[in-house]
């Protein structure tokens, strides 16, 4: 069983970390949100209302956008045209208008280049517009990826493991647009995160998970010092401040 | 109108001319070049300056500017100089320290900070500066959350602007019309290769002349394109740039990002540009790089187009006509070839196309007018501006041209070139003493040395104290032997040695990772870091041959007779480099001399400790063990 009885609420205006050890049921978790899996008992609730039956489309466009931990992007397409395909649930124009590239969707594929240059720029990447994703680095091949999920305009935003595998310098510029994301474009944002110096910096409150169960809630300063936390999650090993 | 003799006013006399109905600048945003007129950019000014005598500025006052290339920026620079001020520019680089020196020193009241990174530094000095009254910033983003009232918005101070002028309609004009030639429009810091910077006042008269004599062989139409990309706390982007935007109607084009310079001068495809010799190099070394990955069938091309090139160029030099021929060749090389590199380059549309800073190799030179690039050499300096430049159909690859017309160039007993122009500037702010050392009687102690020619062409050889001299008295350029070895695509940077106390030239070489790093996978050569490929002996002896190369060009007294590569490269953040990515030479020596007394003793290996000073301001050492190369 990869989760058991595992419950919390994301409030609003917050950033909510999940946190755990290898297996914990870190990603299952946000798998069952946003629709991949459908979990055996209980429920997702979104705005008030049960989302747990609803197909991955569905919920994406409630407004539940994620990123993935091995990087989801067509790897033959350009920045752009990623960014551009995440879209795709906000087109309303028909295949026969689309396909002609008139009247409707001559207009509303300026509004959606709009709304997708927007992103380019807040997220620095124009460099990388008419790039090949496949041939981009890894740090900003994960920026791209964050790009895609902002393209979708969502209320929420999942997060998993964005800063895995980068460098100092690329962490701390993911962090500044996590929390410019936040603050700026007000989408609460649940993250799951393996760097607990960045949790600590960013998270309003924390979530632990191991084994599937919820072991430990609370804001960063309360989790650093729970003990059922430092044993289950940390290990022996004092748990490091920075 | 009279004459114009202040920036401002020509400005004032273009929005005349044109108005509406002419682009004056572009600027990509989101993607799209998004256009202003001459009206759009005029009342910019306009309302700016008013803001700024709105919030307190005086005439004589000094407005620090720091920030990337946009439109703002010359608004920013012309509002300060239309109330009479002066403005101050810093490297985007720079770091709180180097901010607050610059804005300290020149007594700035305020300070335009393009965005967030920028007031992030001004407020961390905040207590250090407190003459400074406001902060202006052109790039909200993610300042929104700063409940911080020094600072304020480009569009606040232009709406005090507009609010003033419907309280004292013609005051704009008034201060416009107040300006005079010789009042200092900007105030310069110099890169400091030596010292602390120093401030160069460059009055308006002094940019103008710039102008005059940067175009005078050379004239620039309103129809032409510019892309705006060299720094600003340069003084050559505001001659070529700025003067010449205002004084000749050309469009100025910002581009997107410092980052994506490379495809918006493809876009643009400017008429005119100016890149340091150090970018030429790297152009040049990256197309050689980019040929040796391409196709088989382009690279088969290229290898038989570039003597064909080398040819063409050749003859125009010696101003001899190809033969029929020859020339249908060139014709059919350059359609297959070179104009789809320049395009590449975005060179197409190039008319003149500057190097400016260190000697550029002549190699470099000549590999770009086979190409079909008329590269020329200009040769100036912060406080005289131009000094001298290649003119169409007299130019000679080994020299930096003639005087520009209006400049007298002298070379004093000790070889020192020594310039007299209009264009000589009003002293360093805050020094008269070294004022008085680098000025006598108008004429401007460049510190280079060199020589005239015959036929009045100068040769430029190096700093006067650069020159250096063997324990055998012979004397040498080490900075001519560093652009030969940089030539090659496998060495980025390189310091070449020697002495009275010398028997020999040796060398410090850093290879180019990306492009050594390269030529070793493609012979399955395996590394890890930059220490570890710097120590191959594979590598040292790519670099030998290309060490050889040029020792084979050189007298015997000067040629390279032993060198290191160095584990890591020159990097400004450790001050080996200036912010310009000059050489600090003696700073450079100093840290690195067990390393030079190791060549000189004759070791064969020495273990290096060295400092490293990381981003965040953090120091360690690092160990490596580097061999010693041996050309004998």
């Amino acid at each position: 069983m990869a989760l058991a009885g595992v419950s919390f609420r994301v409030k609003a205006g917050e950033i909510l970390a999940v946190i755990g050890p290898n297996g914990a049921g870190k990603t299952s978790l946000l798998n069952c949100i946003n629709g991949f899996y459908r979990p055996q008992k209980g429920a997702v609730f979104f705005e008030g209302r049960p989302i747990t039956d609803l197909p991955p489309h569905r919920i994406a466009r409630l407004g539940i956008a994620r990123t993935f931990q091995n990087i989801e992007l067509f790897t033959g397409m350009t920045t752009l045209d990623n960014l551009l395909a995440a879209r795709h649930i906000h087109f309303r124009s028909g295949f026969l208008a689309g396909a002609l590239y008139f009247g409707r969707a001559h207009a509303e594929e300026i509004v959606h280049r709009q709304v997708v240059e927007e992103i380019i720029d807040f997220l620095e990447i124009e460099a990388q517009r008419k790039k090949v994703v496949g041939a981009l680095p890894y740090g900003l091949r994960k920026r791209v990826e964050l790009g895609r999920a902002l393209a979708l305009e969502p209320k929420f935003l999942l997060l998993d493991e964005p800063m895995a595998g980068m460098n100092v310098e690329e962490k701390e510029d993911m962090a500044r647009f996590i929390l410019d994301i936040y603050e700026e474009k007000k989408i609460h944002i649940l993250l799951i995160e393996h760097d607990m110096g960045v949790v600590m910096d960013i998270a309003d409150r924390v979530v632990v998970l191991d084994f599937g169960q919820v072991i430990a809630q609370g804001t960063p300063e309360e989790i650093k010092h729970d003990p059922r936390v430092i044993k289950a999650y940390l290990g022996q090993a004092e748990m490091r401040e920075n | 109108m009279a004459q114009a003799d202040t920036l401002p006013k020509y400005l004032v006399q273009s929005y005349q001319k044109h108005g509406n109905q002419k682009v004056a600048m572009r600027k990509k945003e989101l993607g799209i070049w998004r256009e202003f007129t001459w009206k759009d950019s005029y009342e910019q000014v306009k309302y700016l300056a008013l803001g700024l005598v709105g919030l307190g500025l005086q005439r004589g006052d000094k407005v620090a500017i720091i920030g990337d290339n946009d439109p703002q920026y010359y608004w920013a620079e012309l509002a300060v100089q239309a109330a009479g001020a002066a403005a101050a520019g810093i490297f985007t680089d720079c770091v709180p320290r180097e901010v607050k020196y610059i804005v300290e020193h020149s007594d700035s009241t305020f300070v335009f900070a393009k965005d967030q990174e920028q007031c992030d530094k001004l407020l961390a000095i905040r207590d250090q500066v407190p003459k400074v009254e406001k902060v202006i910033h052109w790039d909200p983003k993610g300042l929104g959350g700063y409940d911080e009232p020094w600072l304020l918005g480009f569009d606040q101070v232009v709406a005090l602007g507009r609010e003033l002028e419907t309280a004292r309609p013609g005051l704009f004009q008034e201060m416009v019309a107040q300006g005079k030639a010789q009042e200092v429009g900007i105030i310069c810091y110099t890169s400091g290769t030596t010292a602390l910077p120093k401030g160069a006042m460059v009055t308006h008269g002094n940019l103008i002349f710039g102008y005059q004599a940067a175009t005078a062989a050379d004239p620039r139409y309103d129809t032409d394109d510019y892309l705006s990309f060299l720094p600003l706390a340069w003084i050559t982007e505001h001659v070529l740039g700025l003067a010449v935007h205002v004084i000749s109607g050309m469009v100025v084009n910002f581009p997107e990002e410092p980052e994506t310079i490379q495809t918006d001068l493809r876009e643009i495809a400017p008429c005119s540009l100016l890149f340091s010799s150090r970018l030429w190099e790297n152009v040049a070394s990256t197309v050689q790089v980019r040929m040796n990955d391409s196709s088989p069938l382009k690279r088969a091309l290229y290898r038989l187009a570039l003597p064909i090139g080398h040819r063409a160029a050749d003859l125009r030099f010696q101003r001899k006509e190809p033969n029929p021929f020859w020339r249908a060749l060139h014709a059919v090389a350059d359609l297959a070839v070179f104009r789809p590199l320049r395009d590449k380059l975005g060179l197409v549309k190039v008319r003149s196309a500057y190097t400016s800073g260190a000697a550029l190799s002549p190699e470099v030179v000549r590999f770009f007018r086979a190409l079909g690039v008329n590269l020329k050499q200009i040769y100036g300096s912060t406080e005289a501006i131009v000094h001298t430049l290649h003119q169409e159909g007299d130019i000679r690859m080994e020299t930096v041209g003639r005087p520009a017309p209006g400049v007298e160039v002298r070379v004093a007993e000790d070889g020192e070139i020594l310039v007299r122009s209009p264009g000589v500037f009003a002293g360093y702010y805050h020094d008269p003493i070294t004022t008085a050392e680098k000025l006598e009687d108008g004429w401007f102690h460049t510190g280079d040395a060199g020589y005239l020619t015959q036929d009045g062409h100068l040769i430029y050889l190096d700093r006067v104290k650069d020159l250096l001299e063997l324990a055998d008295g012979a004397r040498f350029s080490p900075q001519y032997i560093e652009g030969r070895l940089k030539f090659s695509p496998y060495i980025k940077d390189t310091i070449v040695l020697g002495g009275k106390e010398r028997a020999f030239v040796a060398a410090i070489v850093n290879i180019d990772f990306e492009n050594v790093g390269k030529w070793a996978e493609n012979r399955r050569l395996p590394y890890t870091t930059f220490v570890d490929l710097s120590q191959k002996p594979e590598v040292y002896d790519l670099i030998r041959r290309d060490v050889e190369r040029v020792n084979v060009a050189l007298p015997a007294a000067a040629r390279v007779r032993k060198f290191v590569l160095l584990h890591k490269e020159f990097d400004p953040d450790e001050a080996e480099l200036t912010r310009t990515r000059k050489l600090r030479r003696a700073f450079v020596e100093e840290r690195y001399r067990d390393l030079v007394e190791a060549m000189y003793c004759g070791l064969d290996q020495v273990i290096v400790r060295a400092e490293v000073r990381y981003r965040d301001g953090r120091t360690g050492t690092v160990e490596t063990p580097i061999k010693v190369c041996s050309l004998d």
